[in-house]
């Protein structure tokens, strides 16, 4: 057949048709097509999971890669790093079955804290790393990778980047799945990392590296004659080609699908006839310093152009008019590669990331603003929806740092500036990610700060990914519930309070406010179902009491509310999620509510 | 034509009208690229979708180049016109979510266009879509009026097949719904 796939989902295709057993990852733009597809898909013989976190998610790729399964983790760049421990001592005590580790990276970025580059994760740890250029080379890669994986028992990282991870393209293939019978755990000593084995495997980490150069080259390829290299990969890899369409004379490309090993040969046997070299990626000069080093450990001295002397960006990415831009720099304009377009041009301001209409944390957050006003107070943010708490005029998050910090910030910024009252927000789904041992840190160690739990019953940010909290599993089936409350009682915090954000907001802001009274550690939790998740039944709007003082819009900042040319304010009743926040401020009982259907 | 541009603001259906498009063509025959930009609570953010008939290009469309400019949203289609030329297609819904550190009103952004291209249509999607009580499917909506007028030659059955290719069950029998209603009323 020939589908339509989005990268993530050609990924997920692949995998399944290639016999994966066990998937599993944490969401994280732009990675959580993977798994969403892949739950889609169901065998006797396959397993799919949203774990908490992606330690927790490797970890389990691991074990069930050592009992002879195909494996998958996935996780974006950031993920990365948080199942780095798990990752680089793989690489020492080795895999079974084929594993994959997926990793999206986010160059611009679009949705991301960092623009880390998972290709340097694997230089840093040794192992191949795939760099898939679109959605069809992406489906074609995965079986090779897994079949390297399990030829040299080591994992692979298999990385996209957002522009092939989210982008579509008619993919043709059979769903046809190739089962692998999975032998079942092998006791081997192989399988306890100890120092003194440690060594030795590091030793024939460094050589299978170098045994599986030649293998991998045949997934690189050369396209043109010309005699200026271009060196390229991943999605710049079609920049490239589109930038320098009509002028294929002048140019080859060399576009490297495995960035890391590379395979010297190859290079030289490329860069043999070129009088200079061009290197266009993305991120960090990965391909450019790998190739360097190549010519210089073989005495070639040619001429480069790239990011280390200052032609391609170091930040940002790349498309088509950037690559044409960089191209007429090195030629001082003599390509003339670049049309003009339109002239006039309308500048319109950029749309501020925000909370959406009806968003419950809108709500908790403007509870605990206005229970603390006139105080000292500095509050910590997370990682997910939340963030947008910093935006005006919620103004309600000061620091973000990483999945699970606002908790354990919050304690070092109370240890260092004890006047201050110190409160922190965090999610259902980044408590449970790694908010956890923070929690468990300011109880042991006695750190006095509040901890406000979010939740809004979904890992909303990715599109509704369930969790612990929830007590549903993957495919929406009943799992355990875990609720929050009692792992706070579990933890031995008695200071507790539940409150619901669309209920009564001046009850809601006194009890927080009496909570607040006391300097001891405590825990509230916000609790109300994201308002993505639940169809309306009724929506606000302003009647003619309305005497135009904005305090609605101010105060909310909330985007179903504006006013428009006369400088009347009106409620969009499209976007009205009917939370009710905006009639609080109200002072002339404008804002009423109208029944769905009347 | 070669690339197809899809501007609006985050709920409006962006992505899944961008994906229903590229099946269209596929199953026409024809190879797609798309990219979308997604994420970070795009819910009333920014979103845009680019399509690309043919297979040896890029997922972004390069500047002045897209062929058509399908803007959901007002504000949005004009945050896009340095993708497209003189000579593109464009078609508006009549929608507008101002952003709210704009002087921008409608009728300047409207009157830009006007100005500028010679090639304009504005389909009232949003409110068709709100009489028929399904306000969620402007999307749908707009596709269904764009093929009806001939803007994109495709007919209502092969909405409806890639509908069914692309919707769960449920949803697609609410949008059949609509594609007719569209297709006799509208």
């Amino acid at each position: 057949m020939k589908k339509v796939l989005m990268g993530n989902e050609a990924v997920a295709y692949s995998l399944f048709i290639n016999g994966v057993n066990v998937a599993v990852g944490y969401p994280g733009t732009p990675s959580t097509e993977v798994i969403e597809t892949l739950k889609n898909f169901k065998d006797d013989d396959f397993y799919v999971e949203w774990s908490t976190n992606e330690k927790v998610a490797l970890e389990i790729a691991a074990g069930a890669s050592l009992a002879g399964a195909r494996a998958v983790a996935t996780m974006k760049q950031v993920g990365l790093n948080v199942a780095a421990d798990p990752l680089l001592s793989l690489t020492i005590v080795g895999v079974e079955g084929g594993l994959i580790v997926f990793v999206a990276d986010d160059p611009g970025p679009h949705s991301s804290q960092t623009e880390q580059d998972t290709r340097n994760f694997a230089r840093f740890c040794n192992l191949p790393v795939f760099d898939p250029s679109s959605p069809k080379e992406a489906f074609e890669l995965i079986k090779p990778a897994f079949e390297i994986s399990e030829k040299y028992k080591l994992p692979v990282l298999f990385r996209m980047t957002t522009r092939v991870c989210h982008s579509n393209q008619s993919v043709e293939f059979e769903f046809k799945r190739e089962k692998k019978k999975v032998k079942g755990f092998v006791k081997k000593p192989d399988w306890v990392i100890l120092p003194a084995l440690s060594y030795i495997k590091h030793v024939e980490l460094k050589q299978k590296l170098q045994n599986m150069k030649k293998e991998l080259s045949v997934y690189n390829k050369i396209e043109g004659r010309g005699k200026i290299g271009i060196i390229t990969g991943g999605v710049s890899y079609f920049y490239v080609k589109e930038a320098i369409k009509g002028y294929d004379d002048l140019f080859s490309i060399f576009k490297i699908t495995i960035p890391h090993p590379l395979d010297e040969e190859f290079i030289l046997e490329f860069v043999k006839d070129k009088e200079m070299l061009i290197f266009i990626e993305e991120l960090d000069p990965v391909l450019e310093e790998e190739v360097k080093l190549i010519l210089f450990e073989n005495g070639r001295i040619i001429s480069t152009y790239g990011k280390r002397n200052g032609y391609v960006p170091f930040a940002g990415e790349l498309d088509v008019d950037k690559v044409k831009d960089i191209l007429n720099r090195i030629f001082s304009n003599k390509l003339h590669i670049k049309e003009n377009t339109l002239t006039d041009i309308l500048q319109i301001p950029k749309r501020q990331a925000q909370l959406c209409a009806g968003c419950p944390h809108r709500n908790s957050f403007l509870v605990v603003k206005y229970a603390t006003k006139g105080q000292d107070v500095v509050f910590t943010g997370d990682i997910g929806c939340y963030t947008l708490g910093f935006a005006k005029p919620i103004s309600t998050t000061d620091t973000c740092l990483c999945m699970g910090a606002s908790i354990t910030m919050a304690q070092g910024l109370k240890i260092a500036d004890a006047s201050k009252k110190i409160i922190a927000f965090i999610g259902d789904s980044t408590f449970f990610h790694s908010g956890i041992t923070g929690l468990v840190n300011s109880y042991y160690n006695m750190h006095n700060i509040t901890v406000c739990i979010l939740d809004n019953l979904t890992t909303g940010m990715t599109g509704f990914q369930p969790h612990p909290g929830t007590g549903k599993k993957i495919y929406g089936e009943e799992g355990k519930k875990v609720n929050i409350e009692n792992i706070v009682k579990g933890i031995g915090i008695e200071k507790i309070l539940v409150i619901d954000p669309y209920s009564d907001f001046t009850e809601n802001v006194d009890k927080v406010r009496e909570f607040l009274n006391t300097e001891e550690l405590g825990v509230i939790v916000f609790r109300r179902e994201c308002a993505n998740l639940k169809s309306r039944k009724s929506y606000f709007k302003i009647n003619q009491n309305c005497l135009k003082c904005k305090v609605c819009i101010n105060v909310t900042g909330c985007p179903a509310i504006d006013e428009d040319e006369n400088g009347s304010i009106f409620i969009d009743s499209v976007l009205c999620k009917s939370c009710g926040l905006c009639k609080n401020f109200c002072p002339n009982n404008a804002i009423e509510k109208v029944m769905e259907n009347e | 034509m070669n690339d197809i541009i899809i501007a609006g603001i985050g709920g409006q259906g962006n992505i899944l009208l961008s994906r229903v498009i590229c099946q269209l063509f596929t199953n026409r025959g024809f190879d797609v690229k798309s990219a979308e930009n997604i994420g970070m609570s795009q819910r009333g953010g920014s979103v845009v979708s680019y399509i690309r008939v043919g297979d040896n290009v890029g997922p972004i469309v390069p500047d002045g180049e897209a062929d058509i400019l399908i803007g959901l949203e007002i504000t949005e289609a004009a945050r896009n016109i340095n993708k497209i030329n003189k000579d593109s297609l464009i078609i508006l819904n009549d929608r507008f979510v101002k952003p709210k550190n704009s002087e921008l009103e409608k009728q300047q952004i409207l009157k830009y266009f006007e100005k500028n291209f010679r090639k304009l249509t504005i389909i009232n999607a949003c409110n068709i879509a709100f009489k028929l009580n399904m306000p969620k499917a402007e999307n749908i909506t707009m596709l269904t009026l764009i093929c009806k007028k001939g803007i994109l030659h495709f007919s209502k059955e092969e909405i409806l097949t890639v509908l069914s290719q692309v919707l769960s069950p449920p949803m697609y029998e609410m949008n059949k719904i609509l594609v007719e209603k569209v297709y006799e009323k509208y």
